[in-house]
C-alpha cells in the first residue's frame, strides 16, 4: 500500500464515521451549550461544572429511581424520548472569550439554549449574545445582581443573587446580635470585576442600613501575586467580621497572608466562590475552621431529602469530590431547563424561553433549600433562598436560616 | 522615629487618601510592616526575575515562558516533597539542577533553531518561546490537573517572627536572605571566572569570541542553564508559601517583565534594584490608592523610567 492509498483510505473512512455520527444524532437529539473556565486560573470550577453537568445530563438521559424531574424516564418525553446532548465551550475568565465562544456554539453547533458561566463578567457579555439571538440563557452560578436588570427576555437564574445572599448574612448577624454577640464593624475585602464590586456594593448598603460600621472597604485586583499591604488595612481595621467576595487564587493568598502577618479575623462570612472550593480547604482548611459561607446547597439536608444523597453518589463518581455551592446549581440549572425544553416540545428558543418562563417547581423536587422554581419578569427566581453554611472539621454544617440548620452557629469563630 | 512616622501616616492618609477613619487605625507600626513587606516581596521579585534578564543580556532573546518555567520549578518542588517527605529547602538543589538542564534543553531542541531563521528573526524567536509557555501551561493542566497545591508542612511554612509588632513571615525572610546571596553568588560568578568573563565576552562580540576559542553555542546552552536554574530557586522558595497551579507562573511573570524592563534589559544588578523597587512602591501605593489600583505606581514610574532613559535604570543598550 504506497502513501497514497494510504491517505484515501484515511480519508474515506473519516468520511465514514462522521456520516454515521450525522445518523446517530438524527432528530433525537437536543444540543445545549455549556461555557464555562475550562483551562485559566479557574479551570478546576469549569472541570467540576462539566461533571456535574454531565451528571445531571445522565439522569435526563436515563432511567434512575430519583426523585427530580425527567428521572424516571429515558431522555425527554415532549420531544419524542430525545436525549439531552451539552457542548461545552471554554471562556478562559474572559468576556469576550465567552462572546465568541457563545457566538459559535450558536451559529455553528446551533445549540438550543445555553448555560454559563460562573464568572459574572462571562455572564453579561454571553446572555447578551443569547439575547440577540433568541436563545435562552441560564445563568447557573453567576450570581452578581445587574445580571437579570438588564430587561432581557431570555435571561434565567434559578439561583440567588448576591442581593438576597448578602441579606441572609446579614439578617445573621442580626440576629447574633440579638442574642448579645458583639458585631458592630465589617470588613470588605473584594476583587476588582463585576462579581467583587456587586457583592461590596450590596453589602455596603446593608451595612449602612442595619447600623454596621464598615472599617476597611478593599478593592483589589485578582490573580495578584501579593496580598500584603492589602491585608494589612484589614488588620489595622480588624473588623468584628471580615466579608471577603474573592475567586479561588485569591481566596488561597488572602488566608495565607493573613496567618504570615498575624491576623486572626475574629469571624469571617465569605460569598462562597472561592471559599466553597474544595482545593481552598485542602491547601488552608486548617486556618479556616469556624468560617461561614453563603451557599445555595447544604448537603446535610439529604438526611431529609434522599435525592439530595442520590445525586451526590452519581457527582462523586464522576468527579471524587461532593456537591458543592457551584456545581449543585450548575446541576439544577440544566435541570430546570431540561423540564423547560420538555414542556415546550420544540428545540425552538423563544418556545423554550416561554416554557421556562412558565416554570413552576416544587422546592422538593430539586436538590437546592429552595422554595420553589419560579421565575419573575425579570428571570430571575426570588424563591431561591440562601442558607450560611459554616465549617467545621473538615465538612460543612448548615447553620442559617434555623429552620434548615443542622446546629447552632459557632460564634465567634475562633472560640 | 516613631513621631515622625506617626507625621507621615496622618500626611499620607489625610493628603492623598483622605479618609479621616483609617487615619487612626495606621500607625508607624503599620509603616514599617508594609516596608518590611515590600522589600521582602522585592527581593523575590528580584529572584523571579534575574533569570529572565541574565538570558536576554547574553543572546537578545526575552523568554516568554519565563513564567512556565517558574511554575515547573514549583511543580518539581512540590512533587518532590510529596514523593520524599523532605523539606523544600534541601529539595532546592535538585529543583535547580532539573531547571539546569531544562533551561539548557530548551535551548538545545528550540532556541538554538529559532535563531537559525532567516527572515522575521524576532518574530521566530517571540513566538518559539511563547509557544513553548502555552504548551508547558497545557500540558501541567493536563497531567498535574488544574487544582490548586500547597506544601502544608515545611521548616519555614506559615511561621512568622515578629519583631516589635513587625511580622516576618519566615518564608520570605529566608526568599529574601536566599536572593541577597543569589546576588552575590552571581556578581563574583560573572566577574571572578572563566565562565563568567566567557559569558560577558560572548554577550559583546559573539563573532569575535569564536576567535579565541570560546564556543559560542555552549556558552549559549550553558547561559539558558543558569537561568533555568536560578527560576528553578526562585520557584523552590516560592512552592514554600504560594498555592501551585498550572497557571501560577503568569501571577509572577508580568511582574518580572516590567522588573527586568525597569531595571535594564540583561542588567543583573538591575533586576536587584527594580525588584526591590517594584515591591516597595507595590506595597507603598496601597497607602495612597486602592489596593486594586496597586500596579499603576510600577508603571507609572516604568513609564518616568522610560521617558529619561530608555534602556532602564541599568541597561546598556
Amino acid at each position: 500500500m504506497d502513501r497514497r492509498q494510504v491517505l484515501k483510505l484515511g480519508i474515506a473512512s473519516l468520511a465514514a464515521t462522521a456520516a454515521g455520527r450525522a445518523l446517530a444524532q438524527g432528530a433525537t437529539e437536543v444540543k445545549v451549550g455549556a461555557i464555562f473556565p475550562l483551562s485559566g486560573s479557574n479551570a478546576q470550577i469549569g472541570v467540576d461544572a462539566k461533571h456535574a453537568i454531565e451528571t445531571a445530563a445522565d439522569i435526563i438521559n436515563n432511567v434512575h429511581n430519583i426523585d427530580l424531574p425527567l428521572a424516571k424516564t429515558a431522555g425527554l418525553q415532549g420531544l419524542g424520548g430525545a436525549k439531552i446532548r451539552v457542548i461545552f465551550a471554554d471562556h478562559q475568565a474572559d468576556p469576550q472569550k465567552g462572546r465568541a465562544e457563545a457566538e459559535r456554539l450558536i451559529t455553528q453547533d446551533q445549540v438550543c439554549s445555553i448555560i454559563g458561566a460562573y464568572h459574572s463578567s462571562v455572564s453579561a457579555t454571553v446572555s447578551q449574545t443569547c439575547e440577540r439571538y433568541e436563545i435562552p440563557y441560564v445563568a447557573a452560578d453567576s450570581s452578581s445582581p445587574s445580571l437579570h436588570r438588564r430587561g432581557l427576555k431570555y435571561f434565567f437564574r434559578p439561583a440567588a443573587h448576591d442581593e438576597m445572599f448578602s441579606a441572609a448574612m446579614f439578617d445573621f448577624m442580626d440576629e447574633e446580635k440579638k442574642k448579645g454577640q458583639k458585631i458592630e464593624t465589617v470588613a470588605l475585602f473584594y476583587e476588582d470585576t463585576i462579581f467583587g464590586t456587586d457583592s461590596s456594593n450590596v453589602q455596603r448598603t446593608l451595612a449602612g442600613q442595619r447600623g454596621y460600621k464598615v472599617a476597611a472597604d478593599v478593592k483589589y485586583k485578582n490573580n495578584s501575586p501579593s496580598l500584603t499591604s492589602e491585608v494589612q488595612i484589614l488588620k489595622n481595621a480588624d473588623a468584628d467580621v471580615l466579608m471577603p467576595s474573592s475567586y479561588t487564587t485569591d481566596a488561597i493568598l488572602l488566608v495565607k497572608t493573613m496567618a504570615e502577618l498575624g491576623y486572626k479575623p475574629r469571624n469571617i462570612i465569605a460569598q462562597a466562590a472561592g471559599f466553597s472550593e474544595k482545593t481552598v480547604f485542602d491547601t488552608v482548611g486548617d486556618k479556616l475552621q469556624g468560617m461561614i459561607s453563603r451557599a445555595s446547597f447544604s448537603l446535610d439536608l439529604a438526611a431529609k431529602r434522599p435525592s439530595i444523597g442520590q445525586v451526590n453518589e452519581l457527582y462523586k463518581a464522576r468527579s471524587n469530590r461532593d456537591l458543592n455551592d457551584n456545581t449543585s446549581r450548575e446541576f439544577t440549572a440544566l435541570l430546570v431547563l431540561a423540564d423547560a425544553i420538555n414542556r415546550a416540545k420544540s428545540a425552538e428558543g423563544p418556545k423554550i424561553a416561554a416554557a421556562l418562563a412558565a416554570t413552576d417547581l416544587p422546592g422538593d423536587k430539586t436538590i437546592m433549600p429552595w422554595s420553589r422554581v419560579k421565575f419573575g419578569p425579570d428571570g430571575q427566581n426570588p424563591y431561591a433562598d440562601p442558607v450560611l453554611i459554616q465549617y467545621i472539621g473538615t465538612k460543612f454544617v448548615t447553620i442559617f436560616p434555623t429552620a434548615l440548620a443542622a446546629a447552632p452557629a459557632k460564634w465567634p469563630m475562633n472560640a | 522615629m516613631d513621631l515622625a512616622l506617626d507625621c507621615f501616616a496622618s500626611l499620607a492618609m489625610v493628603q492623598l487618601r483622605g479618609d479621616p477613619r483609617e487615619l487612626r487605625a495606621m500607625t508607624s507600626q503599620a509603616l514599617l510592616q508594609i516596608f518590611a513587606s515590600g522589600l521582602l516581596t522585592g527581593l523575590i521579585y528580584a529572584l523571579v526575575a534575574v533569570g529572565l534578564s541574565l538570558i536576554f543580556g547574553l543572546m537578545d532573546i526575552v523568554n516568554f515562558a519565563h513564567g512556565e518555567f517558574l511554575m515547573f520549578a514549583m511543580y518539581a518542588t512540590f512533587f518532590l516533597w510529596l514523593l520524599t517527605a523532605l523539606d523544600p529547602v534541601l529539595l532546592a538543589p535538585l529543583v535547580v539542577a532539573t531547571l539546569f538542564f531544562w533551561g539548557a534543553l530548551v535551548y538545545a531542541l528550540i532556541v538554538r533553531y529559532a535563531m537559525r531563521a532567516k527572515a522575521n528573526i524576532g518574530m521566530v524567536q517571540i513566538f518559539s518561546t511563547f509557544g513553548l509557555g502555552i504548551l508547558m501551561q497545557g500540558a501541567a493542566q493536563y497531567l498535574f490537573t488544574p487544582d490548586y497545591r500547597s506544601i502544608t508542612s515545611s521548616w519555614f511554612g506559615g511561621k512568622t517572627l515578629s519583631v516589635a509588632g513587625v511580622f516576618l513571615p519566615l518564608p520570605q525572610v529566608f526568599g529574601g536572605a536566599v536572593s541577597i546571596l543569589t546576588f552575590a553568588g552571581l556578581y563574583l560568578l560573572m566577574s571572578r571566572t572563566d565562565f563568567g568573563k566567557a559569558l560577558e565576552a560572548t554577550r559583546e562580540d559573539q563573532g569575535a569570541v569564536a576567535l579565541v576559542g570560546i564556543d559560542k553555542n555552549r556558552i549559549f546552552a550553558l547561559g539558558w542553564g543558569l537561568g533555568g536554574a536560578l527560576i528553578g530557586l526562585a520557584g523552590a522558595i516560592l512552592a514554600i508559601f504560594n498555592y501551585v497551579h498550572p497557571q501560577v507562573g503568569s501571577t509572577f511573570a508580568l511582574t518580572a517583565y516590567v522588573v527586568v524592563a525597569l531595571g535594564g534589559f540583561g542588567s543583573i544588578f538591575g533586576a536587584l534594584a527594580a525588584g526591590i523597587i517594584v515591591g516597595l512602591v507595590e506595597a507603598a501605593a496601597t497607602l495612597v490608592i486602592e489596593p486594586s489600583m496597586k500596579s499603576i505606581g510600577i508603571y507609572a514610574l516604568y513609564l518616568a523610567v522610560v521617558f529619561i532613559r530608555p534602556s532602564g535604570m541599568f541597561g546598556r543598550l
